[in-house]
């Protein structure tokens, strides 16, 4: 191993080699050499040390079809350019906008999807003094500075993101543990924010900011104990997924402030949280290299996945590669690249909103529902992931024979045994995904497909949530959940309906849940045997260095590295479409 | 694209903690500083911050014994043998009246030298009876191993003491039996080494008792890796056949080494010193290998007891430098809740986001970092 080490860096063959393709049960994913974007030298970033490369993506709805833009921050560095994808190389010499910063460096940024036009977009950029920027890299505007005078919050910002459906409001979680709701037309304040309990619940307490002219921020969130180092909104935008360096993932129904279920690491800090596309799950990643499937509807551990061999940095679903097969058996098609997305365009002016595709079987097997999701580390390896039947309904007998459950871990028993499920109540909560899927054949039997087809809305704005289903499965929590949902649908965060609410049915449920220590054995963390352990489908090395970035597009993965590469990874059957144009791409990507 | 890092001359390693410093600070600024740092309310009540004077390339020992002081299990025994009547000096007697001399200071903060120790540990082994540079977890098993025939040497004479008295016993059972001390019962943990033979299937299963495991390192992985790495099956063939006993012949195997009881204190060795045959010198593996502050193992046995309990992150020896005669050693522990830096006779404060620069390099270019080196991981239980 460590002669070869030697060898490669006299030159020589690197037996852990870099990949740059990769085959799948769905085809070849081929990297585009062409398609790389980087810091226009294109000379590695040298990272030792400094916050990781972030990649946000925003489509401008122009009439050229090139409506792509991507942000990225490398160092202190950040830049803003016309993403191609798989149709064109990209031209890195110039990009629409750069800047550079002194004294504080980028950490992390988002567009404002609804608001973004040919002519504007509003991004959101958070620092690691822990100011936040609103920037406009079209016009090359800088709108506003917040937290400017660090009044609010003096550490590294560690996420920050638009509210879903929102013009103006936006969250900011910081490595203190604290997140603020800020809204874009409010300022700062010359002092310091004095703050008023709204809500406090276990391990978490929710401020208002008093004072006399409405001011930022609105309110802050203080979560666990330690860095908050991700948070993720439900598809449907109404709750709220955060993962800290206490190792708890903790999620929230966002607007009511009342905690919906946790979930502890096996060890170690969470480092990245995502939502599956129709929100019933939430996968998250961390210091114990696991991957973690969690359910929202249960609220229990329903997998681990090991594969990585190192922390987990970032986890996202696939909704493209996600299928829930139709009932009524659709036409056949053959092709790879048919099976993708067929019926469905995709709407990138909201991206948090992904549907999930039809697929239809190319082989005859009685594939039903499979999500795909995916997570790239500090191992520099990428890895997929399918959560097939077998695992999401133990229940019934195994459908397929390609089970991913380890084989140590062949005698463990029905989900289920692992305890008491604490979110039992949790049938009458819907699950917050923004789509219908559609009817699953075979899911009569579970608590949850009840209510699993209820949450059909036109938008997020809407707050119609109520379909006939959810009704049908109601417990109280849902009679306020609608009250809310009619009062607030414009967020316009009138906090008045929140205080005088308590939470008491879940908080009943995790008040139990409190010893850190003692989480082992419990639904909170249940035992390695006694959850199924996924093996990735594929894992590989695709980097130099630590990988920081894993998005998923319509025809293509995206992926970066801590040295500032940003990669393009072409989906079956969508690699050809930059070869005609350019030489082809050399399978060891070595053009610079 | 993917050119491999650029070598730039004195590359991103920040060198803040200057490899040499043979003069002693007063401690007087610095000791102040850090008091003011943590603040007088949250200052624990009982406790106290010496940096350790260097008496010459004594870092590997000064920084073993920071790390050994904020194992609290260990701390404690070692307070409460001072306790214990007048002894001749040895080597425990010496660490004792050091720590008894640390934690009975007024000053919360300041310097020590810890010179009794020192001269002490060059009177008793030649390895050490010098000025070169040590290996630091050679140090810590000598210590340790030391610390442990003491306290057994011990024990066998008062049983004798005791038999002259009562004159009874069965003196083959005691002479066999080697007592356990609490230096095992804090660090001693055991591994299964179990040897598959591959021609009868038969299992056969070895236990061997450590008081610390060394681990071997790759770029870009977790501590959970390297240990995993440890316990992976090996197939032993062609000239390392196994001879089984069943089929009384050699025979190819598979052979993996698992922890079958989990110490209190799981010291964690990273063989980051690789002898380079071509180069026919020992080099540094400065690889990225991260370390949570929470651990557990998945590498257990089955038959394990305890095999799931969760480990604290309590101390880390860190070495800084190129090479395992070049460079210089530090500690990170964490104390109440906080994590300190102990470089000699300098403590300061740090944030524990500072820990991650002690993670190692990405790059395989420079050799040259401030890495961990010896973690140890306390149960929780």
């Amino acid at each position: 191993m460590l002669l070869s080490k030697m060898a490669a860096e006299g030159g020589g063959k690197e037996m852990n080699e870099i990949k740059t393709q990769f085959t799948t049960r769905e085809g070849l994913y081929k990297l585009l050499s062409h398609s790389e974007y980087s810091r226009p030298n294109r000379v590695p970033f040298n990272s030792q040390g400094s916050n990781p490369v972030r990649v946000s993506f925003v489509n401008v709805n122009d009439q050229s079809g090139n409506g792509d833009r991507l942000c990225f921050n490398v160092g202190r560095e950040l830049y803003f350019y016309i993403y191609k994808g798989v149709r064109k190389a990209a031209d890195l010499s110039k990009p629409i906008d750069k800047r550079i910063y002194k004294g504080t460096q980028p950490t992390c940024h988002d567009f404002n999807h609804l608001t973004a036009t040919a002519e504007s977009v509003s991004l959101l950029v958070g620092f690691s003094a822990g100011q936040v920027q609103l920037i406009d890299p079209i016009k090359k505007e800088t709108s506003k500075l917040f937290n400017e005078e660090r009044l609010i919050d003096k550490s590294r910002v560690t996420c920050v993101k638009w509210v879903p459906g929102s013009e103006s409001l936006f969250l900011v979680a910081h490595s203190s543990g604290n997140m603020y709701l800020y809204n874009v037309e409010h300022t700062c304040g010359t002092t310091a924010p004095h703050y008023q309990l709204l809500k406090q619940g276990e391990n978490f307490a929710v401020h208002t900011c008093k004072s006399k002219s409405t001011r930022n921020p609105l309110l802050k969130w203080t979560v666990g104990e330690g860095a908050l180092n991700e948070f993720a909104f439900s598809p449907d935008g109404k709750y709220l997924a955060c993962v800290s360096q206490d190792g708890f993932l903790r999620v929230f129904n966002f607007d009511s402030v009342e905690l919906h279920g946790t979930m502890k690491s096996y060890f170690g800090g969470l480092l990245c949280v995502c939502w599956s596309p129709d929100g019933k799950y939430i996968v998250t990643g961390g210091e114990d290299d696991l991957v973690t499937v969690w359910s929202f509807v249960d609220c229990r551990v329903i997998a681990r996945g090991h594969g990585h061999k190192s922390w987990v940095s970032v986890v996202a679903f696939d909704p493209y590669t996600t299928s829930v097969e139709e009932s009524d058996p659709m036409e056949f098609s053959g092709s790879d690249e048919d099976f993708q997305d067929l019926h469905f365009g995709r709407d990138r002016a909201n991206s948090t909103q992904s549907r999930l595709s039809k697929r239809n079987s190319t082989d005859s097997r009685p594939v039903s529902v499979t999500y795909r999701f995916g997570s790239v580390g500090q191992d520099t390896q990428l890895c997929l992931w399918d959560l097939t039947e077998d695992i999401l309904f133990p229940h019934q007998p195994l459908s397929r024979a390609r089970t991913h459950t380890n084989v140590m871990n062949a005698t463990s028993p029905p989900a289920g045994s692992g305890g008491a499920n604490p979110g039992s109540n949790g049938n009458s909560i819907t699950t917050p995904g923004n789509s219908v899927p559609p009817p699953l054949p075979r899911s009569n039997s579970l608590p949850h497909s009840a209510v699993s087809n209820a949450g059909s809305k036109s938008s997020v704005m809407d707050g119609a949530i109520a379909s006939g289903v959810s009704k049908f499965a109601t417990l109280s929590l849902h009679d306020r959940k609608e009250r809310h949902h009619e009062k607030d649908h414009k967020r316009n965060h009138s906090m008045g309906h929140i205080s005088s609410k308590s939470s008491d049915k879940l908080n009943l449920v995790t008040k139990t849940k409190t010893d850190p220590a003692k989480t082992l054995g419990t639904p909170l963390c249940p035992r390695m045997e006694d959850v199924p352990l996924l093996e990735p489908l594929i894992c590989k090395k695709i980097a130099h260095e630590r990988l920081t970035v894993l998005i998923f597009l319509e025809d293509c993965i995206v992926t970066a590295c801590q040295e500032g590469f940003i990669c393009t990874w072409a989906r079956p059957g969508k690699v050809g479409l930059l070869s005609s144009q350019n030489q082809a791409n050399s399978p060891s990507g070595t053009v610079v | 694209m993917w050119c491999p890092s650029m070598p730039c001359a004195g590359d991103a390693t920040h060198t803040i903690h200057l490899p040499w410093r043979m003069e002693p600070t007063s401690g007087g600024t610095n000791a102040s500083a850090l008091e003011k740092d943590i603040g007088p309310e949250q200052f624990p009540i009982n406790e106290h911050y010496f940096g350790l004077v260097n008496f010459g390339n004594t870092c590997y020992c000064n920084s073993v014994l920071q790390a050994l002081y904020f194992c609290r299990p260990f701390r404690e025994n070692v307070l409460s043998y001072k306790a214990q009547q007048k002894k001749k000096e040895n080597l425990l007697t010496c660490l004792a009246d050091l720590f008894h001399s640390i934690a009975t200071q007024k000053k919360k903060v300041g310097v020590i030298p810890p010179k009794k120790f020192i001269s002490r540990l060059r009177k008793e082994n030649d390895l050490f009876d010098n000025y070169m540079q040590q290996d630091a977890h050679e140090f810590l098993n000598y210590l340790l191993n030391t610390i442990a025939d003491i306290l057994q040497e011990e024990k066998k004479q008062e049983k004798q003491n005791g038999k002259l008295k009562n004159g009874n016993m069965n003196e083959a059972e005691e002479n066999n039996k080697q007592e356990l001390t609490w230096v095992h019962e804090i660090f001693q943990g055991t591994l299964t080494n179990e040897t598959r033979c591959l021609n009868c299937e038969t299992v056969s299963s070895k236990d061997e008792d450590f008081l610390d495991l060394s681990v071997d390192v790759e770029q870009n992985t977790s501590i959970t890796h390297c240990l995993r790495d440890f316990s992976n099956t090996e197939t032993l063939c062609s000239e390392q056949k196994y001879y089984c006993e069943t089929c009384c012949s050699k025979q190819e195997a598979q052979k993996r080494m698992r922890v079958k009881k989990l110490p209190m204190i799981l010291a964690l060795h990273l063989k980051r010193f690789k002898y380079m045959e071509q180069l026919h010198r020992y080099t540094k593996l400065s690889y990225r290998v991260v370390f949570p502050l929470e651990l557990r193992l998945f590498n257990t046995s089955g038959d394990a007891v305890n095999l799931d309990r969760m480990y604290d992150l309590v101390a880390v020896v860190v070495h800084c430098g190129s090479g395992p005669n070049r460079g210089h050693y530090i500690t990170i522990v964490k104390s109440h809740g906080f994590w300190l830096l102990f470089d000699d006779d300098i403590v300061e404060k740090i944030d524990a986001q500072a820990i991650e620069e002690f993670y190692g390099l990405t790059s395989d270019i420079s050799k040259n970092s401030e890495s961990g080196y010896i973690l140890f991981y306390q149960s929780r239980e």
